[in-house]
């Protein structure tokens, strides 16, 4: 899955995944994928070998993530797919993630909401006591 | 293909995958939203259609191994501690960063030794522990209830 184009801002990223959520809403199907891995460095030796096993234990320094976001749709549908990516440095991560949070929070409307549940509990609750 | 029961337990096991692989392992999300099925006694036409639903699958996986770890929500509620404080926490690992003291007040937790430096695997041996009780804690208590 390589992002054809290069990555986006954080605030740019932000709000093209509010838009991939606004399109969601109200509609009956469909999908959002969001994926987070580690950026790698240029200088980084990939490849194990017989000497070191798992080179990617011995980083000095910390590494980026790259979030990336798409709306699901297969190659037949290129015109259609959306593909956003973003790089967060590891001093952003707070910062990022409680703003994802939010966005996929208030995006994702087709959870079960809290409220829901609370009324289910309560009726199973006065079942089980008659 | 393990689907894990508890988030607790999901992120505790995606911690581990990530301390041993972290350049390969990823995690997705993945929001699906489907129509709502109607129960399969009275699927009366006139019935107003209910809401669709959506699910929320959260998958860590490390191709270089193979390792899969899954769990699936569809609580709205859960969304936002699971993205904020897990794929956070995870992506703390991700990228090597050293973990900060954990926000959860645990009382008798050992204190993280502090390592100060971004050595990774100082970091590793210094995880807090996941927090223990919080949103599923709830259920099993009311199983010894008479």
């Amino acid at each position: 899955m390589t992002p054809g184009k290069s990555h986006l801002s954080q605030s740019e990223f932000f709000d093209r995944l509010e838009k991939l959520f606004s399109e969601r809403k109200g509609g009956d199907h469909g999908a959002i994928h969001l994926s987070q891995k580690r950026l790698k460095n240029t200088e980084d030796t990939d490849m194990p070998s017989a000497d070191e096993p798992f080179p990617d234990l011995n980083i000095t320094e910390p590494h980026s993530i790259v979030i990336r976001a798409t709306n699901g749709k297969s190659k037949k549908e290129r015109d259609s797919k959306v593909r956003i990516s973003t790089v967060v440095k590891p001093e952003d991560l707070e910062e990022f993630y409680t703003r994802y949070a939010d966005i996929c929070k208030t995006g994702m409307t087709a959870l079960k909401p809290r409220d829901r549940n609370k009324k289910k509990l309560k009726a199973k609750k006065k079942k089980n006591a008659t | 293909m393990p689907c894990f029961t508890t988030a607790e337990e999901w992120l505790e096991q995606s911690k581990l995958l990530l301390e041993a692989r972290p350049s390969t392992t990823r995690i997705t999300t993945k929001y699906s939203i489907k129509p709502a099925r109607r129960p399969r006694k009275e699927a009366r036409p006139d019935e107003e259609a209910r809401p669709p639903r959506g699910t929320l699958v959260f998958k860590t996986y490390d191709p270089a191994s193979g390792v899969v770890l899954k769990y699936r929500t569809s609580k709205a509620a859960e969304v936002s501690r699971l993205i904020h404080s897990s794929l956070g926490r995870l992506s703390r690992g991700m990228a090597g960063v050293p973990e900060p003291p954990a926000e959860e007040v645990m009382p008798d937790a050992p204190t993280a030794t502090d390592t100060g430096n971004a050595d990774s695997t100082a970091a590793s041996q210094a995880q807090p522990q996941p927090p223990v009780g919080g949103g599923g804690g709830g259920k099993k208590k009311k199983k010894g209830k008479k």
